[in-house]
């Protein structure tokens, strides 16, 4: 079909709807955690020792390097451990903003204070460790200290995150099963985590789960082996497995033609324009008024904006920070899959809807899957196509395709030629000439 | 057979020159000189950079093809001090590079030339702009550009030459008439944008009192050429333009 036709079909809908909706929902929320709140208090009252199964493991960055450190259990004790933690199942399950909230603030942080450096002996962080590095949940007893703080609260900035409790000790009350691999990792303090990490992705290990590892310090060279707050480590290992990746694209033949996909989750539209060429890399987000990490005080959509050439970056992002990682995670994954390489520019528009920050695996995982789905080229001649999510479709030239999507941008071609690098221009070879 | 002497200062900046695209390189070596041809791993930047044999102290050289890497040796000659000179060996034994600065010796393992990127083909372009000018002029425009942006054009219009940029919030634009330049000609207007990454590394190389011929044509590799220490080396880039969205 079309790219034009393609596109207008693409237009959003109902999403009048999807914002009343958001505005009913941050109520339900605040129910939601005033529930586990009072739940909590029922569990622990009385009794310091807590007993669950924990599919996660936290680590602060407040005070670095002595941070605050934990393993992440369901309050309620009969709720499936395994659907608490981040993965990839979330998108492939269709959870919206309230499901991941509901899901976050359900869990406790059984956590203590510890330098990043994790001095030998620390039972603690050995146990937190094996539950970083188990395949599947552990059931795991805590030893609480006698009060509890069970304040949870939403505020417009801060993901929402379930109660704390201070951890006297911990035991395992089963024994963790760890993959081989992972075993590999954790007993070679040789191993540079870059290439540890690379390892365990190649083994089939997903993001997710290389990250728990990663964080609790079981990675790299032994006398570098740190804890690394949560939040970072998402990104660090998206750059990490995404440099890895990068690596293997680089010598893959050119694409050597225009597709473009389309994909939408949580209020995030994402359009993902692969071209001709070499490798080169831009993500560009334009970001509602009313937003999460919308700063504009003027009511205008916030762009921001940041690029690579075929050799990678060498400094982390000015703007976009985490985004841009987990974007280009999913798209190099593309690009390895098919065995090919090319020009990709990544579009996403925040809108409205997207009403509390969920963490960066969303905008991860609307990219990975832009691709599913038949290919714009198989599907060209094809008059049934509905446009949906993760159908691609062709287009004449990289700058059409995209002169194309600007259209149902929120945002003029003026200000997007302003922003975008490879809008405005992409890179030629020598050889071209 | 290799066996030449060299000022330090000619090789640094010979060696300077050619790290702009690229860490590792393939030398040719014969009766006229020394010569290096090499294109960056994303096929952008290409640097062709000739020493005529009697740019050295003493030259003596049958045809040979040295694998070199171009980091390791810019650290070894970066130890020699201005007006040192540099002896260099090839040994027929061990096939591995003897270098000796003032009493310093360093045999440096040579890379099989086979294992190196192709030496590229150059391109035949016409190039319809031609500008001569000081290093320094190109540089400042280079700087400037890079304080607004990451891409930035070179151009010729109404009988002067410019170099332009404009970023998400500021311009910046240099023009510079026909007058206020050593030559300019132009058979028609022309304009390419290039990316700042490579513009910025070649700028390091390029001596700000070396004249500078420019060509440039639509949206096409731009040429500069310009000579080392005052005409002991030649050297010339050729840079791959960002292809503009019309």
């Amino acid at each position: 079909m079309d790219l034009g036709d393609y596109v207008r079909e693409l237009e959003p809908t109902e999403e009048r709807r999807k914002r009343e909706l958001a505005r009913k929902k941050s109520y339900e929320i605040l129910d939601h955690m005033e529930d586990v709140e009072n739940e909590f208090s029922e569990v622990v009252q009385g009794d310091s020792l807590y007993g669950s199964t924990a599919p996660s493991v936290f680590v602060g960055r407040s005070n670095y390097p002595r941070v605050n450190t934990g393993v992440l259990q369901p309050v309620a004790s009969e709720a499936d451990a395994s659907d608490h933690a981040t993965s990839s199942d979330w998108y492939g399950r269709g959870l919206e903003i309230d499901d991941v909230l509901s899901r976050r603030t359900s869990l406790l942080n059984s956590r203590r204070k510890a330098e990043v450096t994790r001095p030998k002996g620390e039972r603690f962080l050995e146990i937190q460790q094996e539950v970083a590095a188990a395949s599947e949940p552990v059931d795991v007893e805590v030893q609480l200290d006698g009060s509890p703080d069970i304040d949870v609260s939403l505020d417009a900035l801060r993901t929402p995150t379930g109660p704390n409790a201070r951890a006297v000790d911990a035991d395992l009350a089963e024994n963790p099963s760890v993959p081989r691999a992972v075993e590999k990792a954790l007993g070679d303090g040789d191993w540079k985590a870059a290439d540890a990490a690379g390892y365990l992705y190649e083994k089939g290990l997903d993001v997710y789960d290389v990250q728990r590892v990663f964080s609790t310090g079981g990675l790299g060279v032994e006398d570098d082996r740190r804890l690394v707050p949560t939040r970072w480590s998402i990104t660090a290992v998206d750059d990490i497995i995404g440099k890895h990746l990068h690596q293997e694209i680089q010598t893959n033949p050119e694409l050597g033609e225009t597709r473009v996909y389309y994909n939408e989750y949580m209020g995030n539209r994402v359009w993902v324009v692969l071209g001709a060429g070499r490798w080169e890399f831009e993500l560009v987000e334009m970001k509602a008024p009313g937003s999460v990490w919308n700063p504009r005080p003027d009511g205008e959509y916030y762009m921001a904006s940041a690029s690579e050439g075929y050799g990678g970056r060498t400094q982390y992002v000015d703007e976009t920070s985490g985004a841009y990682y987990a974007s280009r995670l999913g798209v190099l994954e593309h690009l390895d899959d098919i065995g090919r390489q090319a020009k990709a520019l990544v579009l996403r528009a925040v809108g409205e809807e997207y009403w509390a920050p969920v963490g960066v695996w969303h905008v991860r995982e609307v990219v990975r899957n832009a691709f599913d789905g038949p290919l714009g080229w198989e599907e060209a001649s094809d008059t049934d196509d509905t446009g949906e999510a993760g159908r691609g479709a062709e287009a004449e030239s990289f700058h059409d395709a995209v002169d194309e999507v600007a259209d149902y941008l929120p945002v003029s071609r003026e200000r997007l030629r302003q922003k975008s690098t490879m809008y405005n221009a992409v890179q030629s070879g020598l050889g071209d000439f | 057979m290799f066996q030449a002497k060299i000022n330090a200062g000619l090789l640094q900046s010979s060696i300077d020159a050619v790290g702009v695209f690229v860490d590792e390189c393939k030398v040719r070596v014969d009766s006229e000189g020394l010569s290096v041809k090499a294109v960056d791993p994303a096929n952008v930047g290409m640097v062709e950079l000739d020493v005529p044999a009697d740019s050295f102290d003493s030259f003596e050289a049958d045809d040979e093809l040295l694998g070199l890497n171009l980091t390791k040796f810019d650290d070894i000659i970066g130890m020699a001090k201005a007006g040192d000179v540099v002896a260099l060996e090839l040994d027929p034994e061990t096939g591995k590079l003897k270098i000796q600065i003032d009493g310093l010796r360093y045999t440096l393992s040579l890379i099989d030339p086979e294992s190196i990127h192709q030496e590229p083909n150059v391109p035949d372009l016409d190039l319809p702009g031609e500008v001569v000018l000081a290093g320094a002029e190109i540089n400042r425009g280079i700087k400037a550009s890079g304080m607004v942006s990451d891409h930035m054009a070179f151009g010729v219009e109404d009988k002067s030459f410019y170099m332009s940029a404009e970023g998400d919030q500021d311009d910046v634009r240099v023009d510079l008439t026909e007058d206020e330049v050593i030559s300019l000609t132009a058979e028609e207007d022309a304009r390419s944008l290039f990316s700042l990454d490579y513009l910025e590394s070649m700028s390091k190389a390029i001596p700000s009192d070396a004249q500078v011929t420019l060509y440039v044509g639509s949206d096409f590799p731009v040429r500069m050429e310009f000579e080392l220490q005052g005409g002991d080396a030649d050297v010339s880039y050729l840079l791959a333009p960002r292809i503009e969205n019309e």
